[in-house]
């Protein structure tokens, strides 16, 4: 089968690789019928996260058709469409059993590699480093789906796949990110990152009962389609102004929002002057892994009491975190991959409901043969670009 | 063949301030020229370097008061006073060790800019022109066409309604 696979820093290829077989009897093969770069991918195409292989299958939102399955699998026959969540989940284990699905304690075979930089193994990812499981990912023409009765949402309706792809990874990851932030009406939300995941934060903060919500970005045309698409009521445009701290403030009265989300993560650019210099320097040195000031900046522009939700991935060790105000102003800090099997089936109704169609971020549509154009394309942010979606 | 340049300007602004703070600190111990003219040299050239790094209007710099391409002139002229000096002041003399550094970092410095994209673009390699050819969606009408595709409020309604 042809896949795309990551080849070194910066430079991905489409190749010929063995297809899927099962290797347990809860798998299933599901022949890929739509698949997504996430932001998050660049962060492996960058260089950034530790333990990729050349030759690793990337890619971990995608759906298709089942093609086969294992003697174990009850829930799914073949011919069933599917949507495939990125974090992969036994179902069975206390994490699981607690709806803690990203964190579930058996699908990690490298959990000693995880362990040993978080404490704790994370659950297995498609397509995400061998830190997370090594698992080949669906920028492919076939996948291996384990725990096959756990992993997936069918889709029995005909929804076209662009309306319930995200039901993936970015959809649920932005609703959690909401979630974590306590929603009940009336509030203000600011969300760094007008990236995919960052739109979805907003749209589901908004559709949560949030009363303002503000979109940070270094790019127009993303804070344009904050605005038009994902409903944002101000948008912070960091390139004309980088203190993003100060412009929160003059937003809010002087409060501050009450909660705000990070979708940035790991490689911020809006940094200031001097400290953004020096994160760069040791970042590319390896003498840290996360460049923060999106969640600096969140933790200080967050109101006192606040909530600070992250969503966007880091990887390691970040200087300069801002422990004083987090303490001092009562913060809370929330934080992870999102349990996407905790909020397939709600989302899911939503979009038949109507209540929210997340192919709106989609600008570019390709063949999977372009996929590293369209990587170059997303990370560069040219033409436009907000989201990817291959068609194998 | 097009030579390529695959070094933007935040790259060559990392490189600038690493190889700066290693001239200006551990280097001139470590190649034992310490306490000499040469080891001076070589701690001014990293101090000036990284100073009007900070100066230089790329994403690194602090006062951005510098175009990257006067930066880079700055860089192939400093490059060449510093391989120079030895010779003109007669320091060769006293041995390798008094101008092996400075040929050695200049003869580094004038490769990083042979490879350093001026336009500050640097590691680009895509095709935004195939790309938009094989795209089957239109990105300006995604972004500013068309209503909200949020129903703000809805989730709260259908979790009273439940």
């Amino acid at each position: 089968m042809r896949a795309n696979v990551w080849s070194g820093r910066n430079t991905v290829q489409v190749e010929n690789v063995p297809d899927p077989k099962i290797l347990n009897e809860n798998d299933a093969i599901v022949r890929i019928t739509s698949t997504a770069i996430c932001g998050s991918d660049l962060h492996l195409y960058d260089g950034y996260v530790p333990t990729m292989k050349r030759g690793d299958i990337l890619g971990h939102e995608f759906m298709g058709e089942v093609v086969e399955k294992g003697p174990g699998v009850r829930n799914l026959e073949v011919g069933d469409r599917v949507v495939v969540p990125f974090p992969i989940a036994c179902g069975n284990c206390w994490s699981c059993k607690h709806e803690l699905y990203s964190v579930c304690e058996n699908t990690n075979p490298n959990s000693g590699l995880a362990e040993k930089l978080f404490g704790h193994a994370t659950a297995g990812i498609f397509g995400y480093s061998h830190l997370t499981g090594g698992y080949a990912g669906g920028q492919a023409e076939y996948a291996r789906v384990p725990y096959a009765d756990v992993n997936q949402i069918k889709i029995e309706d005909d929804l076209p796949d662009e309306k319930v792809l995200f039901l993936s990874d970015i959809l649920p990851t932005g609703w959690f990110g909401a979630d974590l932030c306590d929603i009940e009406g009336g509030e203000v939300i600011a969300v760094f990152g007008a990236g995919p995941v960052g739109q979805l934060a907003m749209a589901s903060a908004l559709m949560m009962g949030a009363e303002r919500v503000i979109a940070i970005d270094g790019y127009e045309y993303r804070l344009a389609m904050a605005r038009n698409k994902a409903g944002a009521t101000d948008v912070i445009d960091f390139s004309v102004d980088p203190d993003i701290v100060e412009q929160l403030k003059e937003l809010t009265g002087g409060r501050g929002p009450d909660a705000v989300i990070d979708a940035v993560g790991m490689e911020a650019s809006h940094g200031h002057g001097a400290l953004h210099a020096i994160d760069r320097v040791k970042q590319a040195n390896r003498m840290e892994s996360d460049r923060g000031h999106a969640l600096r900046d969140a933790i200080l522009s967050c109101r006192p009491g606040g909530i600070v939700s992250v969503i966007g991935v880091y990887g390691g060790l970040m200087d300069k975190f801002p422990t004083g105000a987090l303490m001092n102003k009562g913060l809370q800090l929330r934080a992870g991959q999102a349990h996407v099997q905790r909020y397939m089936k709600l989302l899911y109704e939503h979009i038949k409901n109507g209540d929210i169609d997340p192919s709106f971020v989609i600008t570019h549509r390709l063949g999977l043969d372009q996929a590293p154009d369209g990587f170059e394309t997303f990370k560069h942010k040219q033409d436009d670009c907000v989201k990817v979606v291959l068609n194998p | 063949m097009k030579m390529p340049r695959p070094i933007d300007s935040t790259l060559h602004g990392v490189t600038d301030y690493t190889v700066g703070t290693a001239l200006l600190t551990f280097l001139p111990k470590r190649v034992d020229i310490d306490g000499t003219p040469a080891g001076s040299q070589i701690r001014a050239a990293g101090a000036i370097h990284a100073g009007y790094s900070t100066l230089t209007d790329y994403p690194l710099g602090v006062v951005k008061a510098i175009p990257f391409k006067a930066h880079l002139a700055l860089d192939a002229v400093g490059a060449l006073a510093l391989a120079a000096t030895p010779f003109v002041i007669g320091q060769w003399k006293k041995g390798l060790k008094q101008w092996v550094p400075h040929v050695a970092l200049a003869t580094f410095e004038l490769s990083l800019l042979a490879i350093t994209d001026p336009s500050g673009k640097g590691d680009f390699h895509g095709d935004v022109e195939a790309v938009r050819r094989a795209n089957s969606e239109n990105p300006q009408r995604k972004i500013y066409e068309g209503p909200l595709a949020v129903r703000p409020g809805s989730a709260t309604e259908r979790a009273a309604a439940a």
